[in-house]
């Protein structure tokens, strides 16, 4: 068996992506919110670097190693920057994701091609499979252009990333493309169940906004309170609230309102305190457990922790990652199942 | 060269379609099986495609892309190298009528895109081409080039199915006919032999009488119609009966107008057939 059919539509499904002016328009917005995030994260990054100087100036003035070394870990990153950009990415990059996925069988099936495609001597899966590597291609290569165009721009403003930068800037570009491909594949999922392309559409949208808003809100917000119950009240009504103040790296922290108590039984501050731990470790648990389901969610951890600016206490990014790894599996699995449904379906489609 | 076995379990009409999807390997028979030049097709389909042009009754393609553009995609698949397949694209869109249309083919007519069909079914050069419903959006010159196409066909040893409601035009291009009904192929030949077969014996007579005539009754005819004064009827019979029917009249002293036998048409062998396979 040869993957000529395969082959010939791959090519012709990565011409009509790089032909559609949807795709124009979309790759269009990726490219100007990359550069125009890259720019703003630039000066913040530049901002912050000449405050970071300053400080490292008045602690050699003042000869003060203490306050220099404290500092030494908080220098400012480049991967702000792509922090920053990553953020808009999640919101544009799974539109384009849906866009070039939700009418890819629908469309043949509305124009009464797919019959005469399968037709032609090709296998069927070579059909599915031809129309995801297209697409696959297509976005592949919007997040390539939107990588180097961030490149680019640092390196014309006068910042070279070092190793372990470009390295994180290397798997901000998988992770991105991995976020754009799951609903890419979801799309592709609901374009073979689905009649006509307005409904696979449809069906699309709704899916990423269970994926993308409902489990978060699930996850952190009053959903989990209202299932879970609140936090562990504080016996001895003594309340802390802090005020933080951040310029640059260097952070204030400032106790204000603090009210003693008057006499706090300690056995029940222990118990609180075993209490709030195992609300806080049930709730974490549970958030990563929610999460992992999201591809948003996973996106935005992984993007969180490669996106750190490395200091001495950074515990590197490969650490980083295996600590991230069920983020990254689910990130490879949703996609990865999303596409096998999409695949069985279209294999069992009876055509007419 | 084409043949299938035993197709039952179909769902829809009488079935052709069904048998046609089958034939190109698009769905798969619940039963039997269906081979195309001694190949099955369940078995081979890729070996089964690369034989076959297929143009589906409702034909279509990328609207967003011209007919060469279309031509040239389909061709691919057939490995077609570059030179070949500029040339082989330029001879089909010449042969039906469609060189020098740059237009895509969003904006084509139906006719024209039924020529376009007609064209992507031959493309490789098939040894079997299936055509469903081929003339179904065709103005009268599109179908004296189709039938001009399918005569080429033929003369050079392709084998051309025709699918087609359209029973005139069956007739004017079909050397062989099979008839379905219900699924299952209820009879299939050389068409003047089922012709002979279905309506060798079919008598029509005329019958004009000044007074009101009796009914006539024998097992042999198909169908009467009398007028609502009895005084004329049209009487269709299977075998030779008109001495018989000319007969009974004239005894009375009733003389019958007319008393012909005609040549059926392919609606007549049709009917004669159904009628035999779903009494």
């Amino acid at each position: 068996m040869t993957a000529t059919g395969l082959r010939i539509i791959a090519k012709k499904e990565f011409s009509d992506h790089l032909r559609s002016r949807r795709f124009h328009l979309l790759f269009a917005i990726l490219v100007i919110i990359a550069a125009v995030g890259m720019i703003t994260g630039i000066v913040q990054y530049t901002k912050d670097l000449s405050d970071y100087n300053s400080v490292q100036m008045i602690a050699q003035d003042e000869d003060d190693p203490t306050l220099a070394g404290n500092l030494a870990g908080l220098k400012p990153s480049i991967l702000s920057a792509y922090s920053q950009m990553g953020m808009l990415m999640a919101g544009i990059g799974v539109v384009l994701g849906i866009a070039r996925g939700f009418d890819l069988v629908t469309r043949e099936k509305e124009s009464k091609s797919l019959k005469s495609l399968l037709a032609y001597p090709v296998f069927r899966d070579e059909v599915i499979n031809g129309k995801a590597l297209g697409g696959v291609g297509a976005i592949a290569l919007a997040m390539g252009v939107v990588l180097v165009v961030s490149v680019a721009i640092m390196t014309i403003l006068g910042i070279v990333p070092n190793f372990d930068e470009f390295v994180r800037i290397l798997v901000f570009g998988g992770v991105s493309f991995l976020l754009v491909f799951t609903f890419f594949a979801l799309a592709l999922l609901m374009s073979t169940v689905s009649k006509d392309s307005g409904s696979a559409l449809l069906y699309s949208l709704i899916v990423m906004i269970v994926l993308s808003s409902f489990i978060p809100i699930f996850a952190y917000g009053p959903v989990y309170s209202a299932v879970f119950g609140d936090t562990p009240t504080q016996p001895g009504m003594a309340t802390y609230s802090y005020q933080q103040g951040s310029s640059a790296y260097m952070v204030t922290t400032t106790k204000v309102g603090v009210q003693a108590s008057d006499a706090i039984d300690p056995e029940a501050l222990k118990e609180y305190e075993r209490a709030s731990r195992e609300y806080m470790a049930q709730k974490q648990a549970i958030t990563d457990l929610v999460t992992l389901v999201s591809p948003t969610g996973n996106y935005q951890a992984v993007l969180g922790a490669a996106a750190q600016p490395a200091g001495d206490n950074d515990p590197g990014l490969s650490s980083l990652l295996g600590v991230l790894a069920c983020n990254i599996i689910a990130l490879l699995a949703m996609p990865a199942a999303f596409f096998g449904l999409a695949w069985v379906r279209f294999m069992r489609e009876d055509i007419r | 060269m084409i043949s299938c076995d035993h197709l039952t379990k179909v769902y829809n009409g009488a079935g052709k379609s069904t048998t046609i999807l089958m034939l190109v390997g698009l769905i798969q028979p619940t039963s039997g099986a269906c081979y195309i030049d001694g190949t099955e097709v369940a078995a081979h389909p890729i070996e089964v495609k690369k034989k076959i042009g297929y143009m589906p009754e409702d034909v279509g393609f990328y609207a967003d892309r011209t007919a060469e553009e279309n031509l040239d995609y389909a061709a691919r698949f057939y490995g077609l190298k570059d030179d070949e397949r500029k040339r082989r694209v330029d001879d089909l869109l010449a042969l039906v009528g469609l060189d020098g249309v740059g237009t895509k083919v969003g904006g084509y007519s139906k006719g024209m895109r039924q020529r376009l069909g007609l064209a992507r079914a031959l493309v490789n050069d098939p040894a079997v081409v299936i055509l469903d419903e081929p003339t179904a959006n065709l103005d009268p010159r599109g179908v004296l080039d189709y039938r001009r196409i399918v005569r080429d066909l033929a003369d050079r040893g392709t084998t051309v199915l025709v699918s087609s409601h359209i029973l005139s035009e069956v007739g004017k291009v079909c050397t062989s006919v099979g008839i379905l009904a219900r699924g299952r192929l209820i009879a299939s030949g050389d068409r003047e032999v089922l012709s002979r077969a279905a309506m060798q014996d079919k008598v029509v007579i005329d019958v004009d009488t000044m007074t009101p005539m009796p009914r006539i009754t024998n097992p042999e005819i198909l169908s009467a119609e009398y007028s609502q004064d009895s005084c004329s009827a049209r009487i269709v019979a299977r075998g030779d009966i008109s001495a018989l029917i000319a007969k009974t009249p004239y005894a009375e002293g009733i003389l019958p107008r007319r008393l012909a036998v005609e040549k059926p048409d392919m609606e007549d062998i049709l009917l004669s057939y159904y009628t035999e396979g779903t009494a």
